[in-house]
């Protein structure tokens, strides 16, 4: 992904997709990064830079929770996983997201 | 902020190790992660390392940011940007002192000034519910509180509907003898309900009955705790005991509670005890004071009072004409006086700490160019502005603070001092002890101050350039910053001119009054005041009493003469009553003049010239013809072109029988009341035909007066133990007392603005020579291209001149807007006295010509050589 592409894929877009990620199961930080750039064909990457802020930041907010536990190559990892608060921001932010892309799609076919 | 994530905030903070731990390890987990898997693609071991490192960019920025994600970054930052702070201000160690002790200096006369004015305005008074208080004085035309006479105030009393009470009282010294020594003790007599109108309660016994407001019923005495406590042992059981009080046996009725004295710091009390006869509508000597009914102004009270006022005019047109009364809450009369000169000091000590702040905000600049590297590195490490402004910002609060901190303990010393400068007894509602305003306006000032001189130098440096800044050094690249610092000169230099004149004003205004001619002549001359018990001495004993002890005094070896008055010039104490010339026809109007009880030779022993006539002596006697010297305004007045001796005159009310006394002298007028006007004409009456109590001794002598305290002091005990000597001093010291407050102010003003001139040729020189520092290389070109020393010198000194310049002229703009306000304080001289200002102008401008003298020196000093080396 080039830079430009890099400035659209904003803080709030990187959050709804590790929510969005974490609704299915709870992972560390490391499978985050794996599963967006496999999930988008390698479209959109993410850096440890921007990944690791997100994910505190999310915690912060309680939106996510984190226990260590071990990963499969048998070594500590900090797992993330969706609280209620998160499930519903996940459910709220999806709506507007759809709403949002639904009226690009349309201005975009019909314009 | 919900409960669990409070408790996270509370982890963050207390378990930081911990979780900066437990960060690294999820860091370090997704590096190794990242190594497998470009292991697993083939890499080296090596390769693999180098790229999943790569591919974490900004490692230790992203760290950071998850620990501010944490939320725990504003507590955690403060320690750490306070520690930081702290470091810092150690290692620059000169630099933190100077700063401290300019802060320290600034905020510690701002504290001892504002505790000063606390005491005075905004102190509630030591009574309950004190802003009901009112006083009530009488006025004539052109006069303010001429004292309030007993009959007008049982009107006042019977009429008024806005008052809870009305209690009318003066003040006396009374003798007592306890322990076998005379002691003087500031005493009122007050009329029956003064306590209750103060709504202070006695702590033991009861106060006085209406019965006993009355002479012959007035046997009763009330004590004040201290003296309760110190001459009579706290006795439970005083109540009902007798005590000799000025020679008369009084029964103690009561004891008031710690604390409190009224008025001023009378701690005894005796009935009023006039009647109408005694104390008629022409004597005003008393003072009144009046609670206010619940929900009624003073504004209401003052229309209800002057109309009373008026209808007593009416029915008493001889003694009343003209005469009105001032009603003023209690608190607005008593520090009336000093308002005006309190808030100017504010004012100025305000100044004062401004051009402080200005100084050390100089310093931070000139300062944070060193610090320029610093910054940049801290900005390419991850550090955001905010980060770097907050950091700045902390060093400069914290400054502040241990400079405020120094500053208030400071303040207190300097509040001591400044009492010590105050020659009066000061009344008890006179309170200046540390208070939680004290302590609130310190914390505020101090970081007000903070951040006045922190907020520029922080947002200036915090603008860092960060590739120009590391590359090179900060040569010659902070042009902005150095417009800065000059115009914080300019504002500096305006600023102490306008604190300079104005204190040049005071000063020259104090010297001037202090130069007035009184129309005495002060040197050599001793005074005392003598406490004769009443009760001891008939009326006629006194008289004899005094003449004896002048007798004897002046006959003292070193004693050229020997006098006594009932009123000492300039020492607050006056005698006003109606005169009536006889057979004058002009204006119907009793003109108020003061009245000098004097014993012979008073005029040879205070340097008054006799100009006519002759002097009281032994052969004026109780009955011999009554007679009385006036003074050559009084002279002017009624005979201006003829002699006035012979010509009778009388006191008192018209309507009254008051014997005509002849006039046999006439001498030069002196300044009675106040130094700065001249009051009312005098009249001089002999004390053996009015033997009043409480008389002052004088005293002129060949030598220093104050070799002859001891050997007057001996002749009074002498002849009568039971006789209090207090208030000695000599007359130079009376005059300076009765100008202690113009003194003071000019003190305080020429100390203020000396700080400040001080701050401002140090800041001068300090931009001075970080010019000079900064230029040092243009400064070698300029010489390698063949400028002069002498124009290298002329270069730097015009640079400050013209600082200096600009400054005194906004200065001179300022202080000529801003002097105005001063009006009342100066005697004799316009607030724009321009010797004032051009003087100060002058030393202004002479002194940062020295300021910028040694930095163009060293400029001038330059070898060019070396300069175009200078990095």
């Amino acid at each position: 992904m080039n830079k430009q592409q890099s400035d659209l894929f904003k803080q709030g877009t990187l959050e709804l997709l590790i929510l969005r990620l974490l609704n299915s199961g709870s992972l560390n930080g490391w499978d985050i990064m794996q599963r967006i750039e496999l999930l988008s064909a390698e479209v959109l990457t993410v850096t440890p830079g921007a990944l690791y802020p997100a994910l505190h930041r999310l915690e912060a907010r309680g939106l996510i929770s984190a226990v260590w536990r071990p990963s499969d190559n048998n070594r500590r990892a900090k797992f993330y996983g969706l609280t209620t608060r998160g499930r519903k921001q996940l459910d709220a932010q999806l709506k507007q997201w759809e709403q949002f892309s639904d009226a690009v799609a349309l201005v975009l076919r019909d314009a | 902020m919900n409960f669990s994530n409070l408790r996270r905030r509370w982890r963050a903070l207390t378990h930081k190790n911990e979780m900066d731990q437990e960060l690294d390890e999820e860091m370090q987990f997704h590096l190794q992660r990242d190594i497998e898997r470009n292991v697993k693609s083939g890499m080296s071991a090596e390769n693999a390392r180098y790229a999943a490192l790569k591919s974490f960019d900004r490692l230790e920025q992203s760290k950071e940011e998850c620990r501010s994600a944490r939320g725990i970054g504003v507590i955690e930052n403060i320690v750490r940007d306070v520690s930081y702070s702290l470091r810092v201000l150690l290692k620059s160690y000169a630099f933190t002192i100077v700063v401290v002790l300019t802060l320290a200096l600034g905020i510690g006369a701002n504290t001892a000034i504002f505790s000063f004015a606390n005491g005075i305005l905004l102190r509630p008074l030591p009574y309950p519910q004190s802003d009901r208080l009112a006083v009530l004085e009488e006025t004539a035309p052109g006069m303010q509180n001429i004292g309030v006479s007993y009959p007008n105030f049982l009107d006042w009393r019977d009429q008024n509907t806005m008052f809870e009470g009305i209690a009318a009282y003066g003040q006396s010294r009374f003798s007592m003898t306890l322990g076998g020594e005379a002691i003087e003790i500031r005493c009122s007599r007050v009329s029956y309900g003064l306590f209750e109108v103060l709504r202070v309660q006695p702590q033991l016994g009861r106060t006085f009955t209406m019965n006993e407001d009355r002479p012959e019923e007035d046997g009763v005495v009330m004590l004040g705790h201290d003296l309760w406590q110190k001459y009579f042992g706290g006795d439970p059981n005083v109540v009902g005991k007798q005590v000799s009080v000025s020679g008369r046996t009084r029964t103690v009725i009561g004891v008031m509670p710690r604390g409190f004295r009224f008025p001023e710091v009378s701690q005894l009390w005796v009935p009023l005890a006039l009647t109408t006869k005694i104390y008629t509508r022409n004597d005003h000597g008393l003072e009144a004071i009046a609670r206010l009914k619940d929900g009624l102004s003073v504004a209401q009270a003052q229309s209800e009072m002057h109309s009373i006022a008026a209808r007593i005019d009416e029915l008493n047109p001889l003694t009343n004409q003209g005469l009105d009364v001032r009603v003023t809450s209690l608190h607005e009369n008593l520090s009336g006086n000093y308002r005006e000169a309190l808030l100017i000091l504010l004012g100025v000590v305000g100044c004062v700490l401004l051009v402080a702040c200005v100084n050390v905000a100089n310093l931070m600049l000139a300062r944070a160019t060193a610090r320029q590297k610093e910054f940049a590195l801290r900005a390419a490490l991850g550090a955001s502005r905010w980060r770097i402004v907050r950091q700045l910002l902390f060093e400069s609060l914290l400054l502040a603070v241990i400079g405020g901190a120094l500053g208030f303990v400071l303040s207190v010393g300097a509040l001591r001092l400044l009492l010590t400068a105050i020659p009066i007894d000061l009344p008890v509602w006179m309170n200046f002890s540390v208070d939680l305003r004290v302590l609130g306006f310190t914390l505020g000032i101090t970081l007000l101050t903070g951040l006045i001189f922190g907020v520029v130098p922080a947002l200036q440096t915090s603008r860092v350039d960060l590739n120009g800044t590391l590359k090179e050094a900060a040569r010659g690249s902070s042009g902005g910053r150095s417009r800065a610092r000059s115009l914080l000169v300019v504002t500096e230099i305006a600023m102490s001119l306008v604190l300079l004149v104005g204190a040049g004003l005071m000063v020259q205004s104090f010297l001037r009054l202090r130069s007035v001619n009184i129309g005495l002549d002060t040197k050599n001359v001793l005074t005392a005041a003598l406490i004769t018990p009443r009760a001891k001495y008939k009326e006629s004993e006194r008289a004899a009493l005094i003449k004896q002890i002048v007798a004897q005094v002046s006959s003292l070896p070193g004693v050229e003469s020997a006098s006594a008055t009932a009123t000492l010039p300039l020492n607050g104490n006056n005698w006003g009553r109606g005169l009536t010339v006889e057979g004058y026809a002009g204006a119907d109007q009793t003109p108020i003049v003061q009245h000098t009880v004097v014993t012979p030779d008073y005029f040879r022993t205070m340097g008054i010239t006799l100009l006519a006539g002759r002097d009281f002596n032994d052969s004026d006697t109780k009955d011999s013809p009554d007679v009385t010297i006036i003074d050559e305004r009084l002279a002017r007045m009624y005979w201006p072109n003829q002699s006035p001796i012979g010509k009778r005159v009388r006191f008192g009310p018209r309507e009254d029988n008051e014997p005509w006394h002849t006039i046999v002298g006439v001498v030069s007028k002196i300044r009675h009341q106040r130094m700065q006007e001249e009051t009312d004409p005098s009249v001089y009456l002999p004390h053996q035909k009015i033997p009043t109590g409480g008389m002052s001794l004088v005293a002129r002598t060949s030598s220093n007066p104050h070799d002859f305290i001891h050997a007057l002091r001996h002749v009074v005990a002498q002849l009568d133990p039971d006789v209090a000597v207090t208030k000695v001093a000599t007359m130079d010291e009376v005059v300076a007392e009765s100008i202690w407050q113009p003194r003071l102010y000019a003190m305080l003003f020429a100390v203020f603005a000396g700080g400040a001139l001080l701050l401002a040729l140090i800041g001068i020189y300090g931009v001075m020579a970080f010019l000079v520092q900064q230029r040092t290389h243009e400064i070698g070109i300029r010489m390698a291209l063949g400028a002069s020393a002498r124009d290298v010198f002329k270069l730097i000194v015009g640079r400050g001149m013209k600082l200096t310049v600009v400054g005194v002229v906004i200065g001179v703009g300022g202080a000529i807007a801003l002097t105005r306000l001063m009006h009342s304080l100066l005697f004799n001289t316009s607030t724009t006295d321009p010797f004032v200002f051009i003087l100060i102008s002058a030393v202004l401008s002479t002194a940062a010509f020295f300021a910028c003298y040694l930095p163009a020196r060293r400029a001038a000093r330059v070898d060019p050589l070396i300069a175009l080396r200078y990095e």
